[in-house]
């Protein structure tokens, strides 16, 4: 992350004319979706682009506060706000206990550490059927829910409330980001050796981060199933972490705006390619090694660098 | 299904598009209904979603039309995941308008769907498996072609001890999910109720491939019958290495679930010789329905109809019978209709229950036969008995509305 | 659980742990020379499976398709290697992740695409067709011939890393790639050989499974978490390292599917787990 892009007021106000441009563009449900996974995305971009580190398991604090919040909605009659908390802390609390434990180890040690209790979630959802659904998911959940008193039922309210959550997911991030906590971040990534020398406790920063990008998954999961009316066993399957890390890299880690460009582009070349070709998956792939080699900061990277050449070029004439 | 020119160029032409199809429609002298299809044409569940499309598709091509409307096939594609279902059914109802669904690629969408469809109104015909969907989660709009845990097991299981009334001596291999688990609660009603005793359970795990272990305590109790309570690829490889560690010179093999012909041919003639197989659906069986059937696939492929061809032929078969006895698309009218409603289906003249919406249709038990004793390359197993078994419809937990 | 099926579950193991040593050796090498986890390991393991099935139903022979497999996933790892993954060794460690998780998803669709999703089934060679007899034993041959060749391999790539030339090569790399450079070798050469090397590996555990578990288009899926959790288990970058993990998960899950069926799958991850978290080079390994 650059310095100009601690807390910039450019980025925030990009992201927000996307928002609303985004159910004129798009039929509302699937605006839904491009927000909720904007969301799920940010936890990575967070600890891969913050922190620098990657991790392939962000899904299963998805899916945690999926299941969570489907059964506080379902069987505890809890309100929506608050199952949406309780799902983002179930996620955060999780992220944060075997965090504390996963970043005593490095480089690809880590990145298999967050694989193998990815895979060790899907599991636990299967053993503990009765309370999960197992592999039916879980459904009948109530469909009609109100903030003070206004209904999100119909998809353009729906959607709003989906866009809000995200964006003050994104306002959160870009907070974290900008403050103290994120410079130490920062430096963590750059060079974590010098940090620890520095006295800076590493592990307990890197878990804190963790923690966060945990709590971030747990409410995009708990923000799915409200938008669904249901849980579906998809949300904690490794294929989840997969898609979140696909969206993220897509749009570019770079920054948090990253994470809506790169929801926004995989979710609507997925839903064209796929009608047209089954195998629309393997562009996906040779775009994502297309990005690797050539645009490592994303689509997101790429706006800048097409603003960089407007600012050049007014700067010349 | 999402237009891609609404997400290209989008803003202003969107509310022209969505009301473009209605025009045209009145502009027709002809009333055109449509009817979304719900399945996986990509993810892991692919090889299954493409050929109960396929199945759908053709049998709606093959009506062309129900109580003098025109039949339009359309596809929603979820990629194998529940929530992308969920979201285009809704997509669908709300925005297209339609009301007549049909088809799911695995439970989870099945139930899912089942909800979304019920909550507005519309028709659902599917081809889960799950009990919950004619069980716990029936609902006045959904319909379920295959019979579920409880026929495959009575179907299968009890011709086995007529069969063999000196094997008394059963073990089962069991997948840990909520379909192996009814497969076996199942499995140890009948145990009970003849007199067999079950020397043994293994469960084994849905990301399992290595079954020499289970196996091999399989054979420690030396069972005179193995019963199999899984499905998909997990049966193909327990089949394939319980006769590699040669456990069927001693001990019969049942695959309590299987879908028949694809997964036969997976197996080829020498893993599916003298193993026993549980089946919802099988080409050799000569009916009127299964020959229409027959002619559509054959008009497509050549060859000859598979489980999964038939079961999407079903569902869209069964939304078309319910329209024109009928008389109409109004979805109260269709749903009316079916209950207790007797037609033609794949496996010969089949009924639907208005207890729980669930089609009353025949379960074969199958037995695969050598190599040498085939007459083509389809003819991979017998059907040594089709039994009509269903659960007593207060047991199945459905409390089914009296109205839509 | 009786002394006789306790002794079987323990051979078994073994037998699966030679198996999984086969699926997994690859891996470490690779690591171990070029300090990645190619993420892409499964992909060709499930291409040369998918040749063999090709092969065996074109020319009904398996031994060719034993030959084919290794061969035309080392060729078809030498062009990745050249065209993508080179250009990533100056990057990041993530960016050969990525590229190589990139790799294996269009490869695996490649498949579905020529191949459809369905399953199919490999027939065992005819000659290694049914089982053996070993006291109250039984063992299919088949199975019996497939832990044969890994050992055999296990002793080849034993000779070859600790009494060649090229092995000796690849272990100093091993320990400083730039030392090697210095020495005047051509790294990149060596690179390019490895990374060969180890697809052609994880190729011919393709081939020699497929029989064994049939062909779909997923079990790429398997073949890269069995060897995760091997070669972590063992220690990344060492041959024995691969053969005493493999060994031990397999013994591992033999045992636990009679005292704790269900959890035998849980177990193989929560042992990666608890190895990573205390003792992070594995039981054998040095990095």
């Amino acid at each position: 992350m650059h310095a100009t892009e601690r807390f910039p007021n450019l980025a925030t106000a990009i992201v927000l004319a996307a928002l609303v441009v985004l159910p004129f563009t798009v039929p509302a449900t699937l605006a839904s979706q491009i927000a909720i996974f904007a969301t799920g995305a940010l936890s990575v971009v967070l600890l891969l682009g913050a922190v620098g580190l990657l991790s392939f398991g962000q899904g299963l604090y998805l899916g945690v506060g999926a299941y969570v919040c489907g059964i506080l909605v379902r069987d505890a009659g809890i309100g929506l706000i608050p199952a949406l908390l309780v799902a983002s802390l179930s996620g955060a609390v999780l992220a944060g206990l075997l965090g504390s434990v996963i970043v005593r180890r490095h480089g690809v040690y880590f990145v298999m550490l967050t694989l193998a209790f990815a895979q060790m979630g899907y599991f636990v959802v299967l053993a503990f059927k009765s309370v999960t659904g197992g592999e039916n998911g879980l459904s009948g959940l109530p469909r009609q829910f109100d903030i003070l008193g206004l209904s999100i039922a119909d998809p353009l309210s729906m959607y709003g409330f989906m866009a809000g959550a995200f964006f003050l997911v994104f306002l959160l991030v870009q907070r974290v980001i900008a403050s103290p906590f994120g410079s130490v971040l920062a430096a963590i990534r750059e060079n974590e050796p010098r940090s620890e020398a520095l006295g800076y406790p590493v592990a307990r920063y890197k878990t804190a981060a963790v923690a966060l990008a945990g709590g971030i998954a747990g409410l995009a999961g708990g923000l799915h199933v409200i938008f669904l009316g249901f849980v579906p066993p998809s949300d904690i399957e490794l294929e989840m972490s997969q898609r979140l890390l696909v969206i993220a890299l897509i749009g570019g880690i770079g920054s948090p705006g990253g994470a809506l460009i790169g929801s926004a582009f995989y979710t609507i070349v997925s839903e064209a390619l796929s009608e047209i070709w089954p195998r629309w998956m393997a562009l996906i792939a040779l775009l994502l090694i297309g990005l690797v080699l050539f645009l490592p900061g994303g689509l997101w990277s790429a706006g800048r660098r097409i603003s960089a050449l407007f600012e050049r070029k007014i700067a010349h004439d | 299904m999402m237009d891609r020119r609404r997400v290209l160029t989008g803003v202003a032409a969107a509310p022209l598009v969505l009301a473009a199809p209605a025009f045209i429609r009145r502009a027709n002298a002809q009333s055109v209904v449509d009817v979304a299809g719900v399945y996986s044409l990509s993810g892991t569940f692919a090889n299954v979603g493409s050929g109960l499309n396929d199945g759908s598709k053709w049998a709606i091509e093959q009506y062309g039309s129900a109580a003098g409307n025109k039949l339009n096939y359309v596809l929603l594609d979820d990629r194998g995941d529940a929530g992308e279902a969920v979201r285009k059914v809704q997509e669908a109802m709300t925005q297209r308008g339609i009301k007549h669904v049909i088809g799911c690629t695995n439970s989870a969408i099945a139930l899912a769907v089942q909800k979304e469809v019920y909550a507005r109104k519309g028709i659902y015909i599917n081809e889960a498996g799950a009990d919950e969907v004619t069980g716990k989660d029936c609902n006045k709009s959904s319909f379920r072609w295959p019979v579920a845990c409880y026929s495959a097991v009575n179907a299968t299981v009890r011709p086995l001890i007529d069969k063999f009334p000196k094997a008394k001596r059963w073990y089962t291999i069991t997948g840990q999910y909520v379909f192996g688990d009814s497969l076996l609660s199942n499995c140890k009603d009948v145990f009970k109720e003849k007199g067999i005793e079950h020397v043994g359970n293994s469960y084994h795990s849905l990301s399992d491939r290595e079954y020499s272990g289970y196996i091999a305590t399989a054979m420690a109790q030396s069972p005179d019958v193995l019963a199999i309570c899984n499905f998909g690829n997990q049966t193909l490889d327990v089949v394939r290495q319980a006769i590699s560690y040669g456990m069927k010179r001693n001990t019969k093999i049942l695959a309590v679930w299987s879908t028949g012909l694809d997964q036969f041919q997976a197996l080829g003639p020498e893993n599916c010789e003298d193993i026993y197989f549980g089946a919802n659906f099988w080409h050799g069986v000569d009916t009127p329905g299964s020959r229409r059937v027959a002619e559509i696939v054959k008009q497509k492929t050549g060859d000859v109809p598979n489980y999964l061809q038939a079961c999407g032929y079903a569902v869209s078969q069964i939304l078309i019978e319910g329209i024109n006895k009928a008389n109409s698309t109004d979805v109260p009218a269709i749903v009316k209709a079916l209950e207790g409603l007797s037609y033609e289906g794949p496996t010969g003249t089949e009924m639907i229950r208005p207890e729980d919406h669930q089609v009353v249709k025949d379960y074969y038990l199958m037995l695969g036969k050598a190599k040498g004793a085939m007459k083509d390359k389809n003819d991979l197993c017998d059907v040594v008995a089709a039994t009509k078994a269903l659960p007593p419809p207060e047991k199945t937990g459905c409390q089914m509305a009296a109205s839509l | 659980m009786s002394a006789q099926l306790l002794l079987f579950q323990v051979l078994n193991g073994v037998g699966i742990g030679m198996i999984y040593f086969l699926l997994s050796v690859g891996l470490t090498l690779i690591f171990g020379l070029m300090r990645f986890v190619n993420f892409a390991h499964g992909a060709f393991y499930l291409v040369a499976a998918y040749i063999a099935y090709a092969v065996v139903i074109w020319t009904g022979s398996f031994w060719w398709a034993l030959l084919l497999g290794p061969a035309i996933v080392a060729v078809l790892a030498l062009v990745i290697e050249r065209l993508l993954l080179r250009h990533t060794y100056s990057l990041p460690h993530e960016a050969q992740i990525l590229i190589t998780f990139a790799v294996a998803l269009f490869l695996q669709e490649m498949v579905i695409l020529i191949f459809t999703p369905l399953g199919h089934n490999v027939p065992v060679p005819p000659a290694l067709s049914g089982v053996l007899f070993l006291g109250p034993y039984v063992y299919p041959a088949y199975r019996l011939a497939v832990v044969g060749v890994a050992a055999l391999v296990a002793i080849m790539l034993w000779i070859a890393i600790e009494r060649t030339k090229m092995g000796s090569i690849l272990r100093a790399g091993s320990e400083s790639a730039e030392m090697v450079g210095l020495l005047g070798i051509n790294v990149d050469r060596v690179f390019m050989a490895t990374f060969a090397l180890g697809a052609a590996l994880a190729g011919l555990a393709g081939v020699l499974v497929a029989p064994l578990r049939g062909v779909e288009p997923f079990m790429s899926a398997e073949a890269l978490g069995i060897a995760f959790v091997v070669v972590v288990v063992g220690g990344l970058g060492t041959l024995s390292g691969a053969l005493v993990g493999g060994i031990l998960i397999g013994l591992v899950q033999s045992i636990m599917s009679t005292l704790w069926p269900e959890g035998a799958q849980l177990m193989i991850y929560a042992s990666m787990a608890l190895v990573i978290l205390i003792r992070p080079t594995g039981l054998l390994g040095r990095i």
